[in-house]
């Protein structure tokens, strides 16, 4: 729990840390990429503008392709450039470089393409209600009875919708490339989660042209929250490709107008649930669920994103008769891919709606209606895994006693009764399963590395990456601690693909619960070899042994068996807990609601640096928070938004007191942070807003237009 | 076109295009690599810097406009007596994320810090509004700031003159 200080955050602030613009090379000339703005269609010429020097451009398309045109992906369907038809505005045609940024940014912004245009899909909603859209393959939970439902049991039938979300990371995308000719390795400056995808990515375009691909990220990663797990892949892949043909090093940063458009965004979901209540119980006997996402043009991860979301899709409650259905649409617009949270966001959404309607409609109150239902030792999930603790439960109680729920309720209840403007208050919970889903964590097989110089400095080597959520910090931690060693002897060292090994992607809340606890165990068993009490004692006075390699791998714990055919079994040996109390008040007059507190309760284990948890679920929150409140990114008629003046991110003035507490700290094992904090509470500000008004709005984000739209209908009726 | 100012207390002269955004004559002329850019439209604050003691978002600050005033980055905030106690709030908070909204954030608090200082969380939230932050959630730069408005006296008069 001890709060030591980040080992970056000076660097940081005085702008010393190199971020990927700040690292320049000699002769490096600037790239960017040439993109489709039609949906669907087949490019019949690329007219340059006049007046340019167009020897002074080097310009690669997919012809120059050495290697594979294909983006390594969980699904391999994406090309790295379009070749003849374009499938979604976005789509890169072109990688385009030269020595000035500026005249390079205004070429490309005269270059005309003549399309012939296909029919295409880009209204999210259009995508989403057609079955003939779906692609790949259909996941299927089925935990049903077979019993029918009694004649008295109270049918619920909803349908909710969620919004793509933009990651909005505040460095945007960027990639240089150092082509070596002489050792034929392609050297890459990356900020990216994932250095290996990379690596891949980058081998896979070059094909045989190159020995190798070194992967090394830039000092500072300004934040990626899934955002910078795959795209990376395919920036990297065109930048690598410009150096080769240049022969000059080539970097490229996307303008914040191009990153926004044209990379990777969360998916917007349509999910369909049926429920059966029994009157009596009061718990839900039966439950049918329909996953819908909208993946974009290709698949890519796609079908990762859709598995959590079906394995996150009933929420924290126990229904014996489960079928949960998860499928994947096409549309003609850029793929979808990883946000924080990673379809269980969209999985909350629905779940948390919908048992606040049943409860508003069986007029019972949402947290007593919760706690019937709420997962309890003896249950088990729709996959027949066993829960094996009371914590969501042990969440939700302690939300609703520190945020003072029941009474507020009534305060509020007569409060609204004399005023306009109105308050509300609302719950929801949710969790999050640590590291890949299923056998993933055994096919990712990951490595650790650390070497003990001279002096006694430990040096870890771990390919994930530290992009603001404080894991060099947090990681080295978790190694020093366990064998007592002085903090500034211990040091995560800068991920490079030569010399790290393959410890796995930045992702899945698995950098802390899988990696971390390695690091711990890692620790002590070199203690136990060494046999040292003092590891400093134990250095000087066997220096012939120093400098020493050691090398770890994680073994899953045998209990993850997982049937990925048929979604029986263990699905995540852990699960992070929460809960979330959100209050509001809604000024009738302009359609606002303001959130003026939230309280969340979160299970995440041992906490490794409270002041370092405490901040990443805040951000977590507030990402959360805005989610369901203002975050608005594809209008049916405007289409998707530019930038941060169009795409409305929380600021200062949009901030509610967020409380934050863990409990279960005394727990032995760290488990994932990053991202339960996104995941549960959007649902909250849903229900607060039906609670202050009586209106339920079955999708995000509660905009006052979509609010005064809702009100308006609701009087018309 | 040649233009004077002061940077960071020295006075500086450069031969540039009239239109070249203050960021990138930072950036590529200076060297001062502190200062970022994030959206490029003035919205998220990455690029403030103070111009004649007032925050701006350096993208959209051309030459033309700088040619006589002061500029102030992160980096000479950061050797000021006010700004070495920011980054020190800042740091013990565990405030700093990804940090590259920092700089900015640094810029903005400092300017708060010199013209009003006053603990109190509205002004604060006001005054930071125009800085996008998407890792922390605001909470643990409030506090820093907080913290520092709170240690400022303090720091001696005569270190900040």
């Amino acid at each position: 729990m001890k709060s030591i200080r980040k080992i970056d955050a000076i660097p940081k602030l005085n702008g010393s840390w190199k971020f990927l613009d700040d690292y320049s090379y000699e002769e490096m000339i600037h790239g960017q990429l040439l993109y489709s703005t039609c949906h669907h269609g087949t490019i019949k010429k690329i007219h340059f503008p006049d007046g340019y020097n167009l020897s002074e451009f080097t310009v690669v398309s997919a012809a120059n392709i050495p290697g594979e045109n294909i983006v390594p992906e969980p699904v391999c369907d994406q090309p790295y450039m379009a070749d003849k038809e374009v499938f979604h505005f976005g789509q890169v045609i072109m990688g385009i470089a030269h020595p000035n940024r500026k005249l390079l940014r205004e070429f490309i912004r005269k270059i005309k393409i003549e399309y012939e245009e296909l029919p295409a899909i880009i209204d999210i909603k259009e995508c989403l209600e057609n079955e003939d859209n779906v692609f790949g393959k259909e996941l299927i939970i089925d935990h049903r009875t077979g019993r029918k439902p009694d004649p008295n049991w109270i049918h619920h039938h909803k349908i909710y919708y969620t919004p793509h979300q933009e990651q909005a990371y505040l460095e945007p995308q960027g990639m240089i490339a150092v082509w070596q000719p002489k050792e034929k390795i392609m050297f890459v400056r990356a900020t990216c989660q994932c250095p290996f995808f990379v690596k891949e990515g980058v081998e896979t375009i070059m094909g045989s042209a190159i020995k190798e691909a070194v992967i090394e990220t830039s000092e500072g990663i300004g934040g990626a929250f899934g955002g910078k797990e795959d795209f990376p892949s395919l920036l990297a892949g065109i930048t690598s490709l410009l150096s080769y043909k240049s022969g000059k090093p080539v970097k490229i940063v996307l303008e914040r107008e191009d990153d926004i458009q044209i990379t990777t965004k969360r998916h917007p979901a349509r999910i369909e649930i049926e429920t059966w209540t029994d009157p009596e119980t009061r718990k839900i006997m039966k439950i049918y669920i329909d996953y819908r996402l909208d993946a974009g043009a290709y698949q890519t991860l796609s079908p990762v994103v859709l598995a959590r979301g079906v394995l996150h899709a009933i929420s924290g409650y126990s229904i014996p008769d489960a079928y949960i259905r998860g499928r994947l649409f096409r549309s003609n617009t850029p793929s979808n891919g990883a946000f924080r949270g990673f379809g269980a966001p969209q999985a909350f959404a629905a779940m948390e709606a919908h048992v606040e309607s049943i409860a508003a409609d069986m007029n019972i109150n949402p947290y007593k209606f919760r706690r019937k239902n709420i997962f309890r030792i003896g249950n088990e999930f729709p996959t027949t895994q066993p829960i094996l603790e009371n914590n969501l439960s042990d969440c939700l109680e302690r939300v609703i006693e520190k945020s003072n729920y029941l009474q507020k309720l009534e305060e509020f209840k007569e409060w609204n009764k004399t005023h306009k403007d109105k308050k509300g208050i609302g719950i929801s919970i949710g969790y999050h399963g640590g590291g890949y889903t299923g056998n993933g964590e055994k096919v990712l097989n990951s490595e650790v590395k650390v070497v003990i110089e001279k002096d006694a400095t430990v040096k870890i080597y771990v390919a994930n990456t530290d992009m603001g959520q404080g894991a060099h910090t947090t990681l080295a931690q978790m190694f020093f601690e366990a064998i007592d060693h002085p903090r500034e002897k211990c040091l995560v060292q800068l991920p490079n693909t030569s010399k790290t090994p393959n410890s796995g992607p930045t992702v899945a809340s698995r950098t802390i619960y899988i990696i971390g606890n390695l690091l711990r165990r890692f620790a002590l068993k070199i203690k136990d070899e060494l046999g040292f009490e003092n590891l400093d004692d134990y250095v000087s006075s066997n220096q012939n042994e120093f400098p020493r390699e050691f090398r770890m791998k994680f073994v899953q714990d045998p209990s993850v068996v997982f049937d990925e055919e048929n979604y029986v079994g263990v699905a995540y040996k852990d699960y992070s807990w929460a809960a979330c109390v959100t209050e509001i008040y809604f000024h009738a007059d302009t359609y606002q609601i303001e959130l003026t507190k939230s309280w969340n309760v979160i299970d995440i284990g041992k906490v490794v640096n409270q002041k370092i948890a405490v901040g990443q679920a805040e951000g977590g929150i507030l990402q959360g928070l805005a989610y369901g409140l203002c975050e608005f990114f594809y209008k049916a008629g405007y289409g998707r938004m530019h930038g941060f003046s169009d795409y409305a991110l929380p600021t200062t003035m949009d901030l509610p007191e967020i409380d934050v507490e863990f409990i279960h700290t005394d727990s032995p094992i760290a488990k994932g942070l990053g991202e339960i904090p996104m995941d549960f509470p959007a649902p909250s500000v849903r229900n607060a807003f039906h609670n202050a008004t009586g209106i339920f709005i079955d999708e995000y984000p509660l905009v006052p237009e979509r609010i005064f739209k809702s009100l308006t209908a609701d009087e018309r009726r | 076109m040649k233009i004077k100012f002061i940077l960071n207390e020295n006075e500086v002269s450069i031969d540039v295009d009239p239109m070249k955004r203050l960021l990138d004559i930072l950036r590529e002329d200076f060297g001062l690599t502190g200062t970022k850019e994030g959206c490029g439209e003035g919205e998220c604050g990455a690029c403030t810097v103070l111009l004649d003691g007032k925050p701006v978002t350096s993208c959209l600050v051309n030459a033309v406009h700088i040619d006589g005033k002061e500029v102030m980055t992160s980096e000479g905030i950061a050797q000021e007596p006010l700004g070495k106690l920011l980054i020190d709030c800042f740091d013990e908070t565990n405030a700093v994320q990804c940090g590259f909204c920092f700089p900015g954030f640094l810029v903005t608090s400092y300017h708060y810090l010199i013209t009003d200082g006053e603990k109190n969380p509205d002004k604060i939230k006001k005054a930071l509004s125009g800085n996008i932050c998407r890792c922390t959630g605001y909470q643990k730069i409030f506090e820093s700031v907080m913290l520092a408005c709170e240690r400022k006296p303090l720091i001696s008069t005569d270190q900040v003159n």
